[in-house]
Parts: structure tokens; sequence; C-alpha cells
């Protein structure tokens, strides 16, 4: 469906929902690049209400045919909701269709929020850098956060089902070594060497089943050049368990974009004290480095799940290529850096 | 590289084409674009070193698997065969199998408790360390 034919139809289904407004237009949708796991458009949504004009800024995320990532949309619809208005910052979502009638395939509405960053390579230009210790403060504080939140209290355990603290790891382990068994295209003795280890040397019990992003690193959140953090994005991922493993997730080397620095921002042990002051819990060494290994094959799997997804047929965008080409040997050699064997 | 460059160069020249058309949005055109300049980039860039490389791993591959005895995991047949088809498609799979047969020996090795597997083992993580050298771009993401 081209933004053509898209914009009135998604103004027909505002309309619907938006029972006291008149004259519902879509305008200016535009798609924006990028966007594996979605299709992301901005567009302005103007109306009449009592009277007055009004216009909001919007975005749409549509569900691709195959995605990189296969998610319930419910799941990260609530989990922007769980946390909108709290210490995270993150955008106001305003509708869930899981429906496929009104745009053939399921999509949710946010808030637009204007005027930020996302785009990594942005943070090692000249206006960037010096902001970069008070961005690594805020990025693993706001990450702290989300460690310290109680899923229980947010209602969140009603949509994504809750592990046992011994289990969290084999739970993931198994879930990830899944889909590398089903969609790698060639093997990979370098993440298989790795998923012996993980087995071999479980972590310890979560200090507490906490909610994971799942995606929580450089290039997911909307940044300005004082450092400070305005929305917390891409919650495709998000589940209960260990809040290690988001932790974990952010030191992956392959999120220090060629710098020896997590996230490409500071040292690891600076990174992990601000997430250990703000979550309240510890980052027993160990366990990190299996959380920061496990991140590795997750990573892994993610990639090559593009590339079957393309090989496959059913997403043949170029984005999906992307991932496949630019960071299977990258993810390769993080597993061996962080195995102590680069 | 998966999904494989021949496969990807003939749909980024179908989404070039469809991208000719004047009535697209021009930021669906500039990031449809600007995705498929980076892919050609990382493509032109395997090419030339795609048999090299190939030739390379596989020869080094056979010799582990050579060097590993009559070990559990080992399979004798990809120990012993020799790149005669230079085609990639071919190399490749050939390729496939040899990093499957390692796969089935590290494991193997890992099992044991002699000094002779943990040289084996060294070995085998040089392998796989050099593996990664052949396969790394300038222009990979991160």
């Amino acid at each position: 469906m081209s933004s053509a034919d898209l914009a009135p139809r998604l103004a027909a289904y505002a309309a619907r929902r938006m029972p006291a407004a008149r004259g519902v237009e879509v305008r200016d949708l535009s798609r924006i690049s990028g966007g594996a796991s979605r299709q992301t458009f901005r567009f302005r949504l103007t109306w009449t209400e009592d009277g007055a004009p009004r216009e909001r800024r919007m975005i749409l995320r549509r569900d691709p045919p195959v995605s990189l990532i296969d998610t319930e949309r419910r799941v990260e619809f609530e989990a922007y909701r769980a946390f909108f208005g709290s210490k995270v910052p993150v955008p106001e979502m305003i509708w869930l269709e899981e429906g496929t009638e009104a745009l053939d395939l399921p999509f949710s509405v946010a808030a637009e929020i204007t005027g930020f960053e996302a785009a990594p390579a942005l943070l090692w230009t000249e206006a960037y850098l010096p902001a970069h210790e008070t961005l690594a403060r805020n990025k693993w504080t706001i990450l702290g956060e989300i460690a310290r939140a109680d899923p229980f209290a947010l209602g969140l355990d009603r949509v994504m089902p809750p592990p046992e603290p011994e289990g969290c790891w084999i739970r993931e382990l198994d879930m990830w070594e899944a889909v590398l068994d089903a969609d790698e295209a060639e093997p990979l003795p370098i993440a298989r060497a790795a998923i012996r280890w993980l087995r071999a040397n479980p972590p310890p019990p979560a200090q507490k089943i906490g909610v994971v992003h799942g995606d929580f690193r450089t290039g997911n959140f909307l940044y300005d050049r004082q450092g400070d953090i305005h929305g917390v994005l891409d919650w495709e991922m998000a589940h209960l368990g260990d809040p290690l493993e988001d932790l974990g997730w952010s030191l992956n080397p392959v999120w220090n974009f060629k710098r020896d620095l997590a996230g490409g921002l500071v040292p690891d042990s600076v990174a992990v004290a601000h997430w250990e002051a703000a979550s309240g819990l510890q980052a027993d060494p160990e366990a990190v480095h299996w959380w920061t290994l496990f991140n590795c094959v997750k990573g892994q799997a993610i990639w090559i799940s593009s590339a079957r997804a393309w090989i496959d047929g059913g997403n043949r965008e170029p984005i999906m290529v992307l991932p496949a080409w630019g960071m299977q040997n990258p993810q390769d050699r993080a597993i061996l850096k962080v195995m102590g064997h680069l | 590289m998966k999904p494989d460059i021949p496969a990807v160069l003939a749909e980024l020249a179908g989404l070039v084409a469809r991208n000719a058309a004047p009535d697209l949005d021009p930021a669906e055109r500039a990031g449809a674009l600007s995705l498929s300049a980076a892919l050609l980039g990382m493509a032109a860039e395997a090419w030339d070193g795609a048999a090299q490389r190939l030739v390379e791993e596989n020869r080094a591959l056979r010799a582990l698997l050579s060097d590993a005895g009559d070990r559990k995991g080992r399979d004798a047949a990809l120990a012993g065969a020799e790149d005669e088809d230079l085609r990639i498609s071919v190399l490749s799979a050939a390729n496939a199998r040899l990093r499957a047969g390692l796969i089935a020996l590290q494991a193997a090795v890992e099992a044991e408790d002699s000094p002779e597997a943990r040289a084996l083992e060294s070995r085998i993580w040089q392998e796989l360390r050099l593996s990664t050298e052949r396969r790394r771009m300038s222009s990979a993401l991160a």
C-alpha cells in the first residue's frame, strides 16, 4: 500500500476513534527509513473539535508481512503505556489496532516526539562529543530505572509471562538458540561454541523479576546535544526476566560502534556504576559477563533471522540484508572478545 | 555472506528501477537508495576476495580436521577432500560442510581431558579468530 493509499484509510480509522472530531485528515504522511521490525511513518493528524482546529504529530507503526523480530504488538504497546509519565521517557501510545480491516495489517499509533536525534553516528560528531558523559549517565540511569520498576505493580505480568528467578537464563537461551536452529543459513561455529559455554556455566538466579526492554542500546533512544534523553523507543522485545539481561545487551561490544567504550560513550565500569546506582541492584561481574555473552548470541540470532526472512522471500526490503551482511562478522568478533579469544 | 551476493544484487537492480518512477515519496526513495548504496558498497568489497577467502579457509579447516586423528566428532571424508571447482557457490557449500564438521570436532574436543585436546582446542580458536579476520569488512556496521 502506498502512502497515498494509506493516508485516507488512516484518517477514516482516526475518525472512528475520535467521535467528537470533525474533518479528520492525515497530512504529510511519510515513511521513516530503517525499522526492520515495523514499517514506521510520521504524519500530522488535523481535525476540528468544539469549533476549534486541532493538530497533532503522530507516528504510525505497522507490522510488515515478515519482520526482523516476530513480536507481539500488544506486549510492546503495554510496555510503552506502563512507563509513560515515569522517569523512563517514552512516547504516549494512542491507539493499538490488532485487526487487519483498517490498514490490512495490525498497527499502533503514538504521539511523535520531535526535535531530537536517534542516529548513533551523530554522537561522534564534534557537537555531541562534550555530552558523552552526561548522555551515558542518563542512558544507564534510565536502564536502571527500568530494572527498578515493579512489573507486577505495573500490570505487565498480564501480557508478559514471568519466569522464575532461577529460570530466566535458560528460557532466554533456549528461545534464541531455537531461532539460530531455525534460521541459520550456514553453520555458525563461534555462536555454537558460545552456547555450549553458556549452558556449562549458568549465571546465578535473578535478584528480582524485572522488566527487560530487550533492545536498549545507543540508537534506540532520542537524545539532544546536552546529553538528555527524551524517549526510549523500540520495545518490541520487552519481556519479564533478569534485569541483568538488559545491562548485558547494552554492553554487547557491537554497540561500541568500533570504539572500546560501552555504547561508544564510557568505559563499561562507568556504565555499570550508573546502572547499579539507579536500579538498586548488584551487577555481579561474572553474571554480567554471562549476560553479555548471551546477548552476543542473541544478537547473532537476530542478524541471521533477517537473512532468513530475505532468503525465504517473506521480506525483500534492503533493510533486511543490512544487518545480515553488516553485523554478523562484528557479532562473531564480539563473542570472541567476550570469551577472551580475540 | 548470506543472503548470497548475486541474489541481493538482482533484487537491488529491481529496486533501483522501481525508484526511477517519478511519483514516489522522496523520503521513501531516499531511504531505499541509501540502503541500496550501502549494500552495493559491501558487495563490492566482498566480491574480489571471496574465492581466495573460501579456498584459504577450507584449506585451514581441512588441516585441522586432518590433524584431529580419529577423535569422536571428526569427519574423515571432510578432511581428505580438495577444492577443485572454484565457483563461489561450490566453495561456499564446501565451507558450510567444513564449518559444520568443525562444530562437531570442537564440541568433542571440549569434552576430552588431555593436553592434546587442549592444544587442538587452542588451534580451533585460533582458526575461528582468523576466520573473522578473513570476513572482516571496512564497511561493517560495528
